[in-house]
């Protein structure tokens, strides 16, 4: 059993390119269950400052997993996301 | 198929799309194909006016109409938009905007027309530009920026009005920016948030940063598909505002348009009236062209197109970060810009 955060960061109120990439995440994450990995999505504001002091400034959507930013700025396939989690799990 | 192959031949299909929209365009412009209606002229000719059939009839015309005009703009509109929220690297802004004010300013008005035609890019960034110590100056002139002069409604004025509005309007709206920047940073209030952001150190934390990037056909699918969502947003207003202006086209006499959208009375109304009609869906556009053509001086077209200081979506997230005296100072700042210019465009043009 694999854990992985993925944090979607987005505007609040959330755009609309910003929930299409949540959408993709759960997406994944839902998937992923199936091979026993499960991801913790967490919703993060791009204008906050807790935001800014770890990853500095974004376009949204962004997207971290495990606390590295991966995407910037647009909205990615579930293939890809899911592409990019499998390869932060078997780096352990 | 091998993937490799798969790829090439989407990234070759791709571009030539692209190739041929842009192609159409430019032919379209040697060609000086019109894009003013002319379906009026048809029923004139054709005598169909007694019907009352005709009249409900008039929006479908309108649209039909307008559509066989501007289909052409409109896909390249939004296929060039999608190209350059793409292609446009939006770290420039991020990276440079620490440097100072001049830069700060320079960036946000430069910057601006490219990066703005989504809110996902602008409020982030409005953000960033306050975090990353550039002030609020350069941000409000970035927020006031953004709206007036993004690439969707720069083509659209240019193709739909004329190329001497647009640029009229690109420059007029980066002095109000400019000024409204300034403004803003010199009252107390603006000083305040300045403070307030400080605080936080945003100097690129790069270790926590590997962006993954695209692969070239997957960016040109994207911005396909950013033209398409672009599209989805605007073409339902644009729509139901070209269905207004077709009964608006013919029902409203011309007489009235000169009696109340003429003069410095008609600047003071036109800017006043394009402020809460303003969406960023390019209604204003289409608005604008038809009482032009009944007769709205230069001048208060002008104002009408500039009467509009931000769209609403943005002010809601950027009121959240910024107070509402700011908000408040840079609208009465936009609306007496827009007046201002109207008057000025107006009396050099000679179409007051």
């Amino acid at each position: 059993m694999k854990e992985v955060k993925v944090e979607v960061i987005g505007t609040d109120p959330p755009c609309i390119r910003c929930q299409a990439a949540r959408k993709a995440v759960e997406k994944t994450a839902e998937k992923l269950k199936q091979s026993s990995v499960i991801v913790h999505i967490e919703k993060a504001n791009i204008m906050s400052k807790e935001v800014v002091q770890k990853y500095g400034v974004l376009v949204s959507p962004a997207i971290a997993i495990n606390n590295t930013i991966k995407i910037v700025g647009r909205v990615p396939s579930p293939e890809e996301i899911e592409k990019l989690i499998m390869e932060v799990v078997k780096q352990g | 198929m091998k993937e490799e192959t798969k790829r090439t031949v989407r990234t070759a299909v791709l571009l030539v799309f692209f190739i041929i929209v842009i192609s159409l365009f430019i032919y379209s412009r040697v060609t000086a194909r019109p894009t003013k209606e002319t379906f009026k002229d048809k029923l004139d000719t054709l005598g169909l006016w007694e019907t009352p059939l005709v009249y409900l009839a008039i929006p479908a015309l309108y649209i039909v109409d307008y559509f066989s005009h501007s289909w052409i703009c409109l896909l390249f509109a939004f296929s060039v938009a999608g190209l350059i929220y793409e292609f446009v690297p939006k770290e420039v802004i991020t990276k440079y905007m620490g440097r100072g004010k001049t830069v700060g300013y320079i960036l946000a008005l430069g910057m601006a027309p490219f990066l703005t035609v989504c809110s996902c890019t602008m409020v982030p960034l409005f953000g960033g530009m306050l975090y990353a110590g550039a002030g609020i100056g350069p941000a409000i002139a970035f927020l006031l920026m953004a709206p007036a002069a993004n690439i969707l409604t720069i083509l659209m004025t240019g193709e739909m009005i004329s190329w001497e509005i647009a640029g009229v309007r690109i420059l007029a709206s980066a002095v109000v920016a400019l000024i409204a920047g300034l403004i803003v940073s010199m009252t107390p209030w603006g000083k305040a948030i300045e403070k307030e952001f400080q605080v936080a150190n945003s100097a690129m934390p790069s270790t926590k940063v590997e962006i993954v990037k695209p692969s070239l056909d997957e960016r040109l699918w994207a911005v396909l598909k950013f033209a398409g969502y672009l599209a989805k947003q605007i073409l339902p207003f644009f729509i139901i505002g070209l269905i207004v202006v077709g009964y608006l086209s013919v029902f409203v006499p011309e007489e009235i348009v000169e009696a109340y959208l003429r003069g410095s009375a008609g600047i003071l109304i036109a800017s006043v009236l394009g402020g809460p009609l303003y969406t960023p869906t390019l209604v204003e556009i289409a608005l604008g062209q038809e009482l032009w053509n009944k007769g709205m001086s230069k001048g208060a077209l002008l104002s009408w197109l500039m009467g509009q200081p931000y769209d609403f979506a943005n002010a809601m997230a950027v009121s959240r970060i910024v107070k509402w005296k700011i908000v408040v100072t840079y609208f009465i700042v936009a609306w007496a810009g827009s007046v201002t210019f109207g008057f000025l465009y107006g009396m050099l043009s000679g179409s007051l």
